[in-house]
């Protein structure tokens, strides 16, 4: 498995648990998100992903566990709210009034590149325009840690690819730690580079992406070989198995072998829930 | 904070200072008119005691005059805070998390704590001086046509609309607006929810008014009607010879009037009255108008305090 984490993190979970309307919506999710990375948090609906997102940022309490971050911690929440009566302009007087650390130049300069005109109403800008306000406006704090619920939805091709390439240019230019969610494993690809899945409420994978991707083999083979075999997951029809199976293996040559892209990876894990490649003591495989 | 409150509320303080000019404006000129009525009468000034300088033609052009405008008003006691709560309250929290924008607004820098706070106290304060602002109006307005006669106690509406009874009202529909919105998390059911706690807490005020003191008592021989057209009325009851009070003395027999005539029942309160019988009545004396104002204020405040309390603790909960 993945290297044991030196870096220091950012983001911090030992023992999460939140309860809503009785069950729970998360639980004994134990994660660190290290400095300077892009971590995709990705699961199916009701994961959970939204429930986590909220503990870090310190709108939700949890009930059982902990969530630290180490410094400032900016959200942007899913469809992107803002004050709708108010102008963008509105909108970057109510941050500088509402922080103490605040960059209004930087957020009008990003602005103005982006064409979002200042005095139009936050209501009457274009879906993209929306979530680009949503995220200059967490920008503009100077965040050490920038949390993002599922940011692409309901955007364009188009729009998707500006807010990405708005988000990878403050990575690169001031180290800038970012948890976003989304359950397009496509869209992620490119740009993160720490893994978390979260899969009915439980944490089932938390690492690098390289790591894991490097960690993990896809093997193709006849379905009764696969009788046996120690496997994250198997998919198949008939005679044919495909299996995500951990660390490298030599196996006999009825077996094609693979390294799996991150959608196989994610696949893999969410189609069989006990199983988890977690770092630490908590590494070992339910 | 205040700048954001104010931009986020600015629709709400401008109707409401809006109505009150305009309020203002017709209130100062209906005054100016019956001034200038009555001294149309008396052009040097009238005896002082009495807003209709004792002229019955002057009282009946001066009642015409002060009806006519109070139609207008007289729904205001409870219309007010109604509105205050549905408008100013309810969308208080329950539009932030309608909207989602709670999430917006309390992952900035400023402690929810403070935004909460400031909110209340920002938006509660005006509510304040716009409920004291509406008192003073009327209390300004009201002497010209009224004066001598009475002081707006004995009139449960005219007594909401005068002291400190409007601040009192708007600030604790305001308080329960704000705390519907929390429960609902959404701003139509908060405002119906409020519209209808406000009618019912005024219903039950009215009905626990007359415990907020022990009334007086008057026992009447030879009329049934209180010298004091101005006093709160609890309770009357008959009263035999031998002191008893009596529901429904025997004594006389009692016709019934038909129309609008009443000579059969005064006939019978006259038989009454010779039979030796008197009429018991309890009631409250205008002089206890302030005392009925706080004890009313302090009732309505306390349950603002808590009311706001109950909203923090939803608020800082953290429930996402």
């Amino acid at each position: 498995m993945s290297a044991p984490i030196l870096e220091v993190p950012v983001l911090e979970t030992t023992g999460l648990g939140v309860r809503r309307r009785r069950a729970w919506a998360l639980r004994d999710c134990s994660l660190s998100v290290p400095a300077g990375r892009v971590a995709a948090l990705v699961g199916p609906n009701g994961a959970g992903k939204t429930t986590l997102m909220l503990a870090a940022v310190g709108l939700l309490a949890p009930d059982r566990g902990h969530v630290s971050v180490r410094g400032t911690a900016a959200f942007v929440a899913q469809d992107k709210p803002l004050y709708e009566s108010f102008t963008v302009g509105e909108l970057l007087e109510f941050g500088r009034r509402t922080n103490t650390r605040w960059d209004g130049e930087g957020a009008r300069a990003r602005l103005d590149v982006l064409g979002v005109p200042l005095g139009r109403r936050a209501g009457r800008l274009s879906g993209g325009q929306q979530a680009q306000v949503a995220i200059t406006l967490a920008l503009a704090r100077t965040p050490d840690l920038l949390v993002l619920d599922e940011p692409l939805a309901n955007l364009d091709p188009l729009a998707r690819h500006d807010v990405m390439r708005t988000l990878m240019g403050e990575v690169a230019g001031r180290g800038l730690t970012v948890l976003l969610s989304s359950h397009v494993i496509a869209d992620l690809e490119d740009t993160c580079d720490w893994l978390v899945v979260l899969n009915g409420g439980r944490l089932q994978v938390s690492g690098d992406i390289d790591d894991l991707l490097a960690g993990h083999l896809l093997l193709s083979g006849p379905a009764e070989a696969a009788e046996g075999l120690e496997a994250v997951s198997a998919t198949g029809t008939g005679r044919h198995a495909t299996l995500l199976v951990r660390g490298d293996r030599a196996l006999g040559p009825r077996w094609s072998t693979r390294r799996p892209n991150l959608d196989e990876l994610v696949m893999g894990y969410l189609r069989s829930p006990q199983a988890a490649a977690l770092p630490g003591p908590a590494g070992v495989a339910r | 904070m205040i700048w954001v409150t104010w931009r986020q509320h600015r629709a709400q303080l401008l109707t409401t200072a809006g109505f009150l000019v305009l309020l203002g404006l017709l209130l100062l000129g209906s005054a100016t008119e019956a001034r200038s009525y009555v001294s149309g009468y008396f052009p040097d000034g009238c005896p002082a005691g009495f807003a209709h300088c004792g002229s019955v033609e002057v009282a009946v052009g001066l009642g015409e005059r002060y009806d006519a405008v109070y139609t207008l008003f007289g729904w205001m006691p409870l219309v007010l805070p109604a509105l205050i709560g549905a408008f100013w309250g309810a969308p208080l929290l329950g539009r932030e998390y309608e909207r989602g924008t709670h999430r917006l607004a309390w992952t900035q820098s400023v402690p929810v704590r403070r935004w909460l706070a400031v909110k209340l106290g920002v938006l509660g304060g005006a509510v304040v001086a716009g409920g004291l602002l509406l008192s003073l109006m009327v209390s300004l307005w009201r002497p010209v046509f009224r004066e001598g006669i009475d002081s707006g106690f004995g009139n449960i509406g005219v007594f909401n609309m005068t002291g400190v009874a409007p601040a009192a009202w708007w600030l604790y529909a305001f308080a329960a607006g704000g705390f519907a919105g929390t429960l609902f998390r959404r701003t139509l059911p908060a405002m119906a929810l409020v519209v209808a706690g406000v009618a019912a807490t005024m219903f039950t005020l009215f009905a626990l008014s007359d415990h907020y003191a022990p009334p007086d008592r008057a026992v009447l021989s030879g009329t049934v009607v209180l010298d004091d057209p101005d006093a709160r009325l609890v309770g009357a009851t008959w009263v035999d010879p031998s002191g008893r009070a009596v529901d429904d003395p025997a004594a006389c027999e009692r016709g019934l009037d038909t129309g609008r005539s009443s000579a059969k029942a005064e006939a019978w309160q006259d038989c009454l009255f010779a039979e030796g019988y008197a009429y018991a009545v309890t009631y409250h004396p205008p002089e206890r108008f302030w005392r009925f104002q706080w004890t009313e204020a302090g009732i309505l405040v306390a349950a603002s305090a808590l009311l706001c309390a109950l909203t923090a603790r939803r608020v800082l909960r953290r429930r996402g």
